[in-house]
């Protein structure tokens, strides 16, 4: 594992500058059932193919951003800071 | 001996042949004269030395068969290091080599007799004999000893290698392998005349190249070919018109064009093992040689590394890798004395050395080609030139004495063999790129390519190779593979066994899997397998290409082994106290100090950490003892600088805390402590620690030891995107920190501070920015070993200086400093659970005892769902639970101790040790829920004997917190 991320901030790096999140999942509010608690968190989509994911910058600007991969070539096709909206992406 | 034909031979940029300084290298023991510029194979050849190993499994006599780094033939163990190729090795003076894999030498080995067994061991032999476990633990070790190759020695590599080198050895032990990180605009692989083109013609138009050579020097097939391929046109980039130069020569002006180029760094002696994802090639550069490049000078901090991997990132790959000559198929073509063409002209070119004295040329060229003139003008007697179809065998034992041919038979002591060319495509394969088979050239051709690699030279395209004959499928002494003695026979019968794909071949025969991956070997047994199957070339494909092409030491990957420490600003301190250190994470922390000298025994316990919670001791070991005592009488100090620290400011910050933390922490009053705990979506406890709210928009927060860059990540997480105003800061390296705890820790800060420390003024669980002895401090009341106690946090400037005047101040109540042995024993008996000690990846707080973290009445924080699913499991029961235990007898079991229900683990013991306040082991363990009741007992594992515990929820020493309050 070799492959290069385009940091938003830092531009393209190494992965081993990286710290791999998560799959970028919307969280359940407050009081939903427990199923989607249950899917939410224990449910990957593991997608072989492009998914979107969380990545953290450990050794560059360390800023948590989204990144659209390819999990089959590593390819990482596009990088973005999160969205900033009141309530944000994650809650 | 042969005599040197050529006393001066071409000299090359590298500066082989600069200098007249003897060099003596020693073989087996046996001083050996060699000459600049040789090769230790050249050396050794020179000598009279021929048979250079002895093979993988029959150990038949194998000589110099390549000469250029291509073939197994010259492993041998050089300064100690294994499996050293000897034909690409340059020597230097005081070389220490050693023959490998014969017993007891090259010339008579005794396990040679296993060649006669060989009706023994049949293809995947291995797959079918020795089956039953414990035959094969009997043949083992034979085998281990009869197969394989050189030895790995037990000494690290850095001092095999200064052995022979006092200029490393002296200085004392720099890593012997170096890592580095380069980019680069192209990267050319290969230093013949195609790669020195590309190089420059990159140069030129601007790029920063890198052009990596596996040989000693520059100039590829150039360097040892009096006239031949290379005849025709020449114009350099530059306009400059080389044609009609001998190659030598030629190879020796391009060199010279390539070295004064700015743009081109040149690495010399560099094997490119491999093309990973990213553009990344690893190249393995030797140093050991000390002849270094002058573009490609190793910087200062590696000078004493042997090898160097160089992780190269490129935009472009110029992959001019040439092709190699394979090794046709004939009866002892495995035999000493039959050489390839390029390792015959190597020999008389590159080092003067005469091949042999009476050669026959096989070539499909009448006279013989350009090798004929080359042997000729080294002195060697041409006996005959034959095309490959008439030779059937090599004749002789140990040594070529002659060769049969259809036509009769033949004496030489040379048999040069004009092999098929195969373009080198390993990092074509590996990029991705296509091969197919060429009918006309009869070879496998690169085909389709990424867009960001060019394949130049013969790499991309060869003479068309002559078509031959393959022997019969009983060809016994026919070998495929030199690597790992894989027979024309061997693989008919893999493929009548039913391996009939090249697949599955390889796998089962382990033709290709050998030192040379396939270099001799992958077209000839593909075109084994395609005439066994009755398919075609085209059809029957190649094998798998992957990383490393070539072999590569593995220490070279492990790198230089550096590892961070990380020194708290108090280690002065502890040093002067003599203290024996202990690892937690990348910290250096203080285990325990001294015991008093006064105490007998003291040196009896003054071992290693792992010796200190010994099972069946009623007594701690004297340190602890002294320690503890210290906290619990009087007053001690423990550095607590490892505890990370987060300063988060924002009018946000008590919305991001409060959904982060287990806790509500949004109606702390200001000045107040609270601990909190992190737990995942899942309810897994991940951290805690104490928080302290110091303004309305303002936390302190602490961590455990080495979890900070994990928390702060988590917490910069969960505020990622939604636009609250919040910094989270990692502080902890700007921070010193001690604890002062014990009956006696008021009266020891009181004299250096004039803020309060009555409890009054200063409760139980509350903060104060304070001024002690001059120093700015956060002082946070808090009570982990369960006595009156400070936390200090102050700038880590005025680390030693803080620890000396508390020390100072606090002699005259007997202040004892406490190691973190002490301090675990401590918070034991609060019953304290430390989170990753005492939880692992499956703990919730539920489970562990700890529900008063989760506030289940806040609206929302990570982990709720989950955690309200543990709660109401709690009374299904079904649930371990982690309880406290007071040992009824007078064990003290081991940390990791089992817990035993009806015969069977049911559980473990988290932490255990002797408590002197109670008189008896007492510990936390993980138990069956059904257990955890108070004063219900149960059984622990200790010293394979059934040990009785009693459950307990008490913490074991002031079990209502009063001395916390005093």
């Amino acid at each position: 594992m070799s492959f290069l991320i385009p940091c938003p901030n830092c531009g393209e790096r190494s992965v081993y500058e990286f710290r791999f999140g998560a799959e970028v999942k919307s969280r359940p509010s407050a009081g939903s059932p427990s199923e989607d608690w249950l899917r939410y968190t224990y449910v990957k989509q593991n997608e072989s193919g492009v998914q979107k994911e969380w990545w953290y910058h450990r050794m560059g600007c360390r800023q948590w951003f989204i990144a659209v991969r390819n999990t089959a070539t590593n390819e990482v096709l596009s990088t973005s800071l999160p969205e900033e909206k009141p309530g944000g992406t994650s809650s | 001996m042969a005599h040197p034909v050529d006393p001066s031979p071409p000299g090359h940029p590298g500066g082989a042949s600069e200098g007249v300084c003897p060099i003596t290298i020693f073989f087996d023991g046996k001083p050996i004269s060699a000459q600049p510029g040789d090769t230790v194979a050249s050396a050794l050849y020179r000598c009279g030395v021929r048979i250079f190993s002895r093979s993988f499994k029959y150990h038949r006599p194998r000589g110099l068969l390549c000469g250029s780094g291509h073939c197994p033939n010259c492993l041998m163990t050089v300064d100690g290091i294994p499996n050293v190729r000897t034909c690409i090795t340059r020597v230097h003076d005081g070389q220490k080599v050693r023959h490998q894999n014969a017993t007891p030498s090259l010339e008579n080995d005794w396990l040679s007799v296993s060649g006669f067994f060989s009706w023994l061991m049949p293809v995947g032999f291995y797959y079918k004999t020795f089956t039953h476990p414990l035959v094969w633990r009997g043949v083992e070790p034979l085998i281990r000893k009869v197969a394989g190759l050189g030895e790995v020695s037990p000494e690290p590599a850095a001092d095999a290698g200064s052995e022979s080198h006092p200029e490393h050895g002296s200085t004392g032990a720099g890593p012997a392998y170096a890592h580095i990180f380069w980019h680069t605009e192209v990267a050319v692989v290969g230093g013949g005349p195609a790669g020195l083109l590309a190089a420059l013609q990159a140069a030129r138009s601007g790029g920063r190249v890198v052009l990596i050579d596996d040989q000693p020097e520059l100039g590829g097939h150039l360097r040892f070919q009096g006239k031949g391929r290379h005849s025709g046109e020449w114009v350099m980039p530059d306009g400059q018109d080389l044609s009609g130069l001998s190659g030598p020569d030629l190879a020796r002006k391009m060199a010279e064009q390539v070295v004064k180029e700015p743009r081109i760094r040149v690495l010399q002696d560099s094997t490119c093992f491999g093309l990973y994802e990213g553009r990344l090639l690893g190249v393995l550069q030797k140093l050991a040689g000390g002849q270094r490049t002058a573009n490609g000078s190793p910087s200062a901090g590696h000078s004493q590394a042997l090898e160097r991997l160089i992780y190269l990132r490129t935009q472009r790959l110029v992959v001019a890798t040439g092709a190699y000559e394979a090794l046709p198929l004939f009866e002892n073509n495995d035999l000493p004395g039959v050489m390839l063409r390029s390792a015959a002209q190597r020999l008389a070119h590159l080092h003067g050395v005469q091949p042999g004295k009476r050669a026959v040329i096989v070539s499909e060229q009448a006279d013989g080609g350009p090798v004929a003139a080359d042997l000729k003008v080294a002195g060697v007697e041409i006996e005959a030139v034959i095309p490959r179809r008439e030779l059937v065998s090599a004749l002789g034992r140990k040594h070529i004495k002659g060769i049969r041919t259809t036509r009769g038979d033949l004496a030489c002591d040379l048999l040069v063999l004009e092999g098929d060319r195969v373009p080198d495509a390993g990092l074509i394969a590996q990029a991705g790129g296509s091969l197919r088979w060429e009918e006309g050239q009869r070879a496998f051709l690169p085909g389709e390519m990424p867009p960001f690699v060019t394949v130049v030279g013969e790499a991309a395209g060869i003479q068309p190779n002559p078509e031959a004959p393959l022997p019969g499928p009983c060809s016994k002494k026919t070998f495929v593979c030199v690597c790992e003695d894989v027979t024309v026979k061997d693989l008919c019968d893999a493929v009548q066994e039913g391996f009939d794909h090249i697949q599955t071949l390889k796998r089962y025969s382990t033709v290709t899997m050998g030192p040379c991956q396939g270099r001799m070997c992958q077209l000839s047994s593909i075109a084994v397998c395609a005439r066994q199957t009755g398919r075609a070339m085209e059809q029957t494909g190649t094998t798998t290409s992957r990383p490393p092409t070539l072999p590569i030491s593995l220490g070279s990957l492990a790198g230089p082994r550096h590892h961070p420490v990380r020194r708290t600003p108090l280690h002065p301190c502890h040093e002067a106290l003599g203290c024996t250190w202990m690892d937690m994470g990348d910290w250096k922390r203080p285990h325990h100090y001294p015991a008093p000298a006064a105490e007998p025994g003291a040196s009896g316990h003054g071992a290693t950490p792992a010796h200190t919670s010994t099972s069946h001791s009623h007594h701690l070991p004297t340190f602890v003892e002294a320690e503890y005592r210290a906290v619990r009488e009087r007053v001690g100090i423990i550095d607590v600088s490892t505890l990370g620290r987060l300063d988060v400011r924002g009018k946000d910050a008590p919305k991001l805390l409060d959904k982060v933390y287990t806790n509500r922490l949004s109606d702390m009053k200001l000045g107040r402590v609270r601990h909190a705990a992190l737990c995942d979506e899942a309810g897994i406890l991940l951290d805690d620690g104490t928080v302290s709210r110091l303004a309305e928009d303002h936390y302190f927060i602490t961590t455990s030891t080495g979890n900070i860059e994990f928390v702060q990540q988590w917490l910069e997480w969960w505020m990622a995107g939604a636009g609250w105003c919040v910094h989270v800061t990692n502080v902890t390296g700007g921070l010193a920190a001690v604890n002062v705890a014990g009956p006696k820790a008021r009266e020891t800060l009181a004299g250096l501070t004039g803020t309060s420390l009555e409890t009054a003024a200063f409760p139980y669980m509350n903060c104060r920015q304070a001024d002690v002895g001059g120093v700015p401090c956060l002082m946070l009341r808090i009570g982990f070993v369960g006595e009156t106690g400070w936390e200090l946090h102050f700038p880590a400037e005025y680390g030693e200086y803080l620890w000396d005047l508390v020390m100072k101040e606090g002699q005259p109540f007997g202040i004892g400093a406490f190691g973190v042995e002490t301090q675990r024993l401590l918070r034991l008996e609060k019953k304290h659970v430390i989170v990753g000690v005492d939880t692992d990846a499956t703990s919730n707080p539920m489970d562990a005892d700890m529900a008063w973290v989760a506030k289940l009445d806040k609206e929302d924080f990570i982990g709720k769902a989950a955690i309200l699913r543990f709660q109401a499991r709690l009374a299904t029961g079904q649930s371990e639970r982690l309880v406290g235990f007071v040992m009824e007898d007078d064990s003290v079991p081991l940390d990791g101790s089992a817990v035993v229900h009806g015969g069977r683990p049911a559980g473990r013991v988290t932490s255990c040790r002797f408590s002197p306040s109670i008189g008896r082991g007492i510990g936390l363990a993980w138990i069956p829920s059904a257990l955890a009741h108070a004063g219900r007992h149960f059984s622990i594992h200790v010293n394979g004997q059934l040990g009785q515990a009693r459950v307990t929820f008490q913490p074991f020493y002031d079990p209502e917190g009063k001395r916390l309050r005093m």
